[in-house]
């Protein structure tokens, strides 16, 4: 390759960072810098954050949450994981859908669904009342830590199950003929090389609750939490000094850092290379063991499943107002969202559609310049592409916010700065997905193409592209499930007559509109499963295998 | 062949069709503000989209002191073309906002609801009420009057909104201190938990947190006509407050004549019977009789305490300054 060649990508790589710095950093830069501005009373919005014990309960309850959540998945997950993994019983494929729930059923929904379940007017709840059995309020630490287990339970399951499924079965073999007895084996030697994954996976368990907005603000109601006081500050300043909204997205910016930093370290001490990966087969298990196996993983999944279940039988009950009444059925739900009020539904395609080309043409350019056309910027692209993981949707919304109001850029207002949102959130899928296929399409073919005289970007559309269709395929599907899903993000952006699926049935959940938010919630989750359908049964894409 | 002059013809008469109502009635985006419920958002758009079908009404709903206060800090670009709805004692402070419009829909309000200066029009009239849930009450007797909540018994037991935030609970606590003075809104704050969101005050009580909430009937009334047994209104028998709820021109309306469409469209008779039917808003036009549309109970049958809507408005600050003292000084 010439050194004109080379200067084409570098260029490309400096446009790329440019932009990184523009719509990510830059508001990034914003809300850190709006937090140490003074208030209207002269005070900066640190001070008042110490001062205000309903903050600081803020920050103590987020962290609380936070460990707690983490410590029951890892409780669940993990066992799960294991079993699963070692051995075979009745039923066991249905273990293999759990990946998919947590993907497909937005949080929003869950936290919904779960209302409709246990809130004081939920199914469950009126079911027991009738056997006078009084079940606690389902709100605060009780239904936020129950349904975020079930949320997140399963990242903790997928990261343990590939790393058991990757350790080397030989070694257990080899401990075990020295003549250790097998549960001390599984503790001296399995448990060793499993551990990093655990963590890790503990790790974005923690980071994803300590970010979550949807079901701390529905479920949460006295339980102060940071990131629905981060948008109740937001809401209430529009217009006036950024100065709490910004301090307390800070501070949760600040907490994700500190567990970043935390999980750097852990993985960079003890690490193992396991050399030939023969995994274990699953054994058989037979008899009583095998029911008691196949209930607890049963059960586990039905649970996952309900959301689904309620929100069909949610749409189609009948509602007058706030009251469910159970039993009694009817199409005027759907045929709300559907018929007469389809608006949330076509916003929800259209940003989601323009949202998922960019991402598809950006991830793939920024894969391949991280990839193929390494120079001094790529570390800083690699980082910044993959930054947005570790952002909440609420404090990345509030920066494009602050950034993009008036000045060189007035996005604010118009649909621009929604698909702005959507495409910087899930740009890390897209990135991890391109460059993860790249690696294994070799130089090579690039080459050779160039050699025979084809320019560089035409040998990018020509040679390397074709490789990259079925990846990227995979890649946009799992944009597209997780883009129409976006709430928190696009709920601190959005403008009037922009509602999305998610934001509207947020507002329907805020004014006990159960109902008509199960109907919305059907047709994203048909939104949502379509397209996995349809790749997977008619393409034969394995959606789930870059997660 | 005739084919293409056909098609064109008929091209034609589609387009003229479709572009005639455009003509007959205002067509485009009109952004709404409001405190209201998506209940009573959806009895709007319901009777629009048969009336207005060509004008898209957008909500941005919220707290109306929080909707008020963006209002102020939009008011170089407004983006609100209406406000809809808040008391006279929350709208009183944010005057300059306001452009003053009769609306012909007006013609049927009562002389008494009507502002001077049209700066404000009734679109409802509110009765305040306790929402009860007869299964939390913790064995305290139902509560019959306000004195009765007074009681150190109820401590922490009674949920009720921020007044600086929402125009419910000023008007419920302004009305207590006129009635039974300010020593017995110190004895009620002692009682009260107070939240950010009026909403939060409804789900609260439904769910069964909270025995006993303060708030407007007609949110309230939701739970008893959709049938959930346990709740029930209580309008206090030594006097309960009704307030009028206004709608608002915004000054300045980025949608200004589709604006004025949409505002005597939200005071039609068509959409009062149906934000009766739907939402239980009490219509505040003179023609449309209550008992035909809804179960709630004649306001024969309520004592009302007359409040004095201006002076609420005009001692705002006053008023909440010494609100935030008594939620201080609670023991």
């Amino acid at each position: 390759m010439g050194p004109r060649h080379n200067r084409v990508w570098f260029w490309l790589s400096a446009l790329v960072l440019a932009l990184f710095c523009v719509f990510l950093l830059y508001p990034l830069f914003k809300v850190i810098a709006s937090s140490v501005a003074a208030s209207e009373d002269g005070r900066s919005g640190w001070l008042i954050l110490v001062s205000d014990p309903k903050y600081r309960s803020a920050v103590i309850n987020t962290l609380l949450l936070g460990l707690t959540v983490t410590v029951t998945s890892t409780l669940i997950g993990v066992p799960l994981a294991f079993f699963t993994a070692r051995f075979s019983f009745p039923g066991k494929a249905l273990i293999a859908i759990l990946p998919m729930t947590t993907l497909i059923v937005p949080e929003v929904i869950a936290a919904q669904t779960w209302i409709m379940m246990l809130g004081n007017n939920g199914f469950l709840t009126r079911w027991l009342g009738s056997y006078d059995i009084e079940i606690p309020s389902f709100y605060g630490w009780t239904g936020l830590v129950t349904v975020m287990t079930f949320i997140y339970y399963t990242y903790v399951y997928i990261g343990t199950l590939a790393a058991i499924r990757g350790f080397d079965g030989q070694l257990e073999e080899a401990s075990q003929s020295l003549g250790v007895p097998p549960g001390r084996t599984l503790l001296k030697v399995m448990l060793p090389v499993v551990t990093p994954a655990v963590l890790a996976s503990a790790i974005l368990v923690f980071t994803l609750v300590v970010g979550n907005f949807a079901v701390a603000t529905i479920l949460g109601h006295r339980v102060n939490l940071l990131s629905v006081l981060t948008y109740q500050s937001f809401v209430s300043e529009v217009g006036a000094n950024p100065v709490m909204q910004s301090t307390l997205a800070s501070v949760s910016i600040a907490i994700v850092a500190c567990v970043l930093f935390l999980q750097r370290w852990v993985l960079s001490r003890g690490r193992f290379e396991i050399v030939q990966g023969r995994g274990t087969r699953p054994v058989g298990v037979g008899g009583a063991r095998a029911i008691v196996l196949a209930a607890v993983a049963g059960i586990i999944v039905a649970i996952s499943l309900l959301p689904l279940v309620t929100v069909v039988v949610g749409t189609f009950t009948r509602a007058r107002g706030p009251v469910m009444r159970w039993g009694e059925w009817t199409t005027d739900n759907l045929m709300r969202a559907l018929v007469a009020a389809p608006d949330p539904i076509l916003n929800t395609l259209l940003f989601a559609g323009v949202a998922l080309v960019l991402s598809l043409v950006i991830s793939t350019l920024v894969g391949f310049l991280i990839v193929k056309k390494r120079s001094v910027l790529t570390p800083a692209i690699d980082y910044l592409g993959a930054l947005p993981l570790a952002l909440s949707g609420t404090v990345l919304g509030i920066g494009l916010a602050m950034s993009f109001r008036g000045g060189w850029l007035p996005l604010a207002g118009t649909a621009g700065i929604i698909i702005l949102a959507y495409l910087i959130r899930r740009l890390p899928f897209g990135v991890r997905n391109a460059s993860s296929t790249l690696y294994n399409i070799p130089d090579s073919i690039e080459d050779a193409s160039i050699s025979l005289g084809v320019p560089p970007l035409q040998t990018l559309f020509k040679a390397v592209l074709p490789l990259m269709v079925p990846s990227i395929a995979a890649a946009a599907v799992l944009v597209w499930t997780t883009t129409v899903a976006e709430l928190s993000a696009s709920l601190v952006v959005y403008s009037a007559g922009q509602e999305t699926l998610p934001i509207q049935i947020f507002r329907l959940i805020d004014s006990n509109l159960m109902a008509q938010a199960s109907a919305y919630g059907l047709v994203l989750l048909t939104i949502i499963l379509l397209p996995i359908l349809i790749a997977t049964t008619l393409f034969k894409i394995d959606v789930f295998a870059s997660r | 062949m005739h084919f293409p002059f056909r098609r064109r013809q008929f091209l034609a008469a589609i387009g003229a069709t479709a572009a005639s109502p455009l003509f007959a009635q205002a067509s485009g985006n009109v952004v709404v503000y409001t405190s209201n419920n998506q209940q009573a958002v959806q009895s709007i758009t319901d009777v629009a989209r048969s009336k207005l079908a060509n004008l898209k009404f957008n909500f941005v709903t919220g707290g109306s002191g929080v909707l008020l206060k963006r209002m102020e800090t939009e008011m170089s670009a407004p983006q609100a073309d209406i406000f809809w709805s808040s008391s006279a004692n929350t709208l009183g402070a944010f005057k300059p906002l306001f452009e003053p419009y009769l609306s012909p829909e007006a013609a049927t309000i009562p002389a008494s609801l009507a502002e001077p200066g049209n700066l404000w029009t009734a679109a409802n009239v509110h009765l305040v009420a306790a929402m009860i849930n007869r299964k939390q009450l913790g064995g305290n007797p139902e509560p019959k009057v306000w004195k009765d909540l007074l009681d150190a018994r109820w401590k922490d037991k009674i949920i009720i909104a921020d007044p600086a935030n929402s125009s419910t609970a000023y008007t419920i606590l302004w009305g207590v201190k006129q009635m039974l003075g300010a020593q017995a809104l110190r004895q009620l704050a002692n009682n009260l938990v107070v939240t950010s969101a009026s909403a939060t005050v409804l789900r609260a009580v439904a769910q069964g947190e909270y025995g006993v909430g303060l708030t407007f009937e007609s949110n309230a009334y939701a739970y008893v006509a959709g049938g959930q047994k346990e709740i029930k209104l209580l309008y206090p028998e030594d006097g309960t407050f009704s307030t009028p709820e206004f709608l608002v021109l915004a000054k300045n309306a980025p949608n200004g004549a589709v604006a004025r469409r949409a505002f005597d469209h939200i005071i039609s008779k068509e959409v009062q019977i149906a934000l009766l039917e739907n939402a239980f808003r009490r219509p505040s036009r003179g023609d449309i009789d209550v008992s035909q549309h809804a179960e709630l109970p004649n306001l024969a049958s309520v004592k009302v305490f007359a409040i004095n809507e201006t002076e609420a408005a005009a001692k705002r600050k006053e008023f909440l300054d010494e609100w935030t003292a008594a939620v201080a000084a609670k023991t």
